[in-house]
């Protein structure tokens, strides 16, 4: 198993630089809670904040309404932006969006582009850092959910997960259950077992 | 110190607790006790109990306190009424609250990378809920744990502990008696990585080499003290990652 790791813990006697290290001369030291894979070098947080990167699909509320733009709250220090311009539909205040960043600007406002609304449905909020497990390798982990409990999912990075239709409270579980047990090994058999057994209809997954 | 009569503290080698002079009372420290909270954490430290809880990074409201550069942090320590028998089971922001709620600020501006959430604020809330001296330190070994626990990136996972004097002896972790009859009291907190000093006050007097021995000993303990914050935060993964393992 990787090394659990606590910020301040010594990684490497060599630099690594990634988002969650810290390099002093030619030390690594840790940031935040996480696995430490010694032999690739790389940090996979178990907590973490969310940091806006370019290209990244977030879920937003809109959150007020201007002349030329929209203010979109992202569940973090970053507020959102969309720019009328680039939108061809209209939002109203409350409305759920999903929006792909474009750029963080100087006033650490996120550009949103390439937005659209999201109706109805449900939002639960899960850890920034548990994300890409419910995403799985090439969606693998998402589209299993989505097969199995008939929902539609939309996964934000900024850990927020919508969910509409099918069974929403079976897709839920198991979307709370992944972000517990992220870590562990054999995930997606568990949640398949999981989707399998509890999903009525005996739908196979 | 107090009025009244000065109780013997020290009765034939023992502290009144039964203690060593460099025994740590037992501490049991637990991570995320808090649904709604990004981060949190419990601490039983003798008879103190203290939950810490952690909000944010998060937009800096009011506007005119957030700092373009970096992120801020407010912090609030409080007793709970129910606290304590004495006068210092007031609650809400009185001098002492207010004192501590700063200097625990400034312990954690030192560990915090501030500069990777500019324009935010970061809220660490300090609720003492049954206290027995030595709760300033006990609740930034708390709120340490409970900034990791809400994935806040620090350099380091900072611990506190308090020494003291008691006629010729040094002693540690003093409890609220030895807190109020005590000779001298220093809080001392520590980043354990660079042995750097982020808190030290004192009440009272010591020579140099009291001094010496008393941040030796507060040392040594950090030790412990730091084991145990990090098993708080990486036993509940390890046992589910045992439980699963293929």
């Amino acid at each position: 198993m990787d090394r659990i790791v606590i910020p301040g813990e010594l990684l490497a006697e060599r630099p690594i630089r990634s988002e969650n290290t810290l390099v002093e001369g030619n030390m690594t030291y840790a940031t935040v809670l996480s696995l430490f894979d010694e032999a690739k070098g790389v940090l996979i947080p178990l907590e973490s904040v969310w940091y806006p990167k370019h290209g990244e699909t977030v879920i937003g509320i809109i959150e007020e309404t201007r002349l030329n733009s929209y203010n979109v709250d992202l569940n973090s220090s970053f507020k959102g932006m969309i720019l009328s311009k680039f939108s061809e539909t209209r939002f109203a205040q409350g409305d759920i969006v999903e929006a792909v960043v474009r750029d963080i600007d100087e006033t650490k406002t996120v550009m949103l582009m390439h937005a659209r609304s999201l109706y109805g449905g449900k939002i639960i909020d899960i850890k920034p850092s548990k994300i890409p497990r419910i995403i799985g390798r090439e969606n693998t982990m998402l589209n299993q959910l989505m097969q199995g409990t008939m929902s539609s999912i939309k996964v934000g990075t900024n850990g927020r997960v919508w969910i509409k239709g099918g069974d929403a409270s079976l897709a839920t579980e198991a979307i709370l259950r992944i972000q517990e047990e992220a870590h562990t090994a054999g995930l997606t058999e568990r949640i398949k077992t999981m989707l399998e057994s509890k999903n009525g209809n005996g739908n196979k997954v | 110190m107090e009025g009244g009569e000065k109780p013997e503290l020290i009765v034939n080698g023992k502290r009144l607790d039964g203690r060593d002079f460099g025994e740590l009372r037992s501490l049991k420290i637990e991570a995320e006790v808090l649904k709604n909270a990004d981060g949190s954490a419990y601490v039983e430290w003798g008879n103190n109990k203290i939950i810490a809880a952690v909000y944010g990074p998060k937009e800096a409201l009011p506007k005119h306190i957030s700092d373009p550069d970096r992120a801020i942090i407010k912090c609030r320590y409080s007793m709970a009424p129910f606290s304590s028998l004495e006068e210092h089971g007031r609650t809400g922001p009185n001098r002492r609250a207010t004192e501590i709620s700063k200097v625990t600020k400034e312990v954690f501006e030192n560990v915090i990378l501030l500069d990777r959430f500019p324009g935010s604020e970061i809220d660490i809330f300090i609720e003492v809920l049954q206290s027995d001296g030595g709760t300033r330190a006990a609740g930034i070994t708390a709120a340490a744990v409970a900034l990791v626990n809400a994935g806040i990136p620090m350099s380091d996972v900072p611990y506190a502990v308090s020494a003291g004097k008691v006629g010729d002896k040094i002693i540690l972790d003093l409890n609220k008696i030895e807190d109020n009859y005590s000779d001298a009291d220093i809080p001392i907190a520590i980043s354990p990585r660079t042995g750097n000093v982020l808190l030290l006050q004192m009440d009272g007097s010591l020579t140099k080499e009291e001094f010496k021995q008393a941040f030796n000993m507060a040392k040594e303990a950090g030790k412990t003290i730091s084991e145990l914050q990090k098993s708080a935060l990486v036993d509940p993964y390890r046992k589910l990652a045992e439980k699963y393992k293929v």
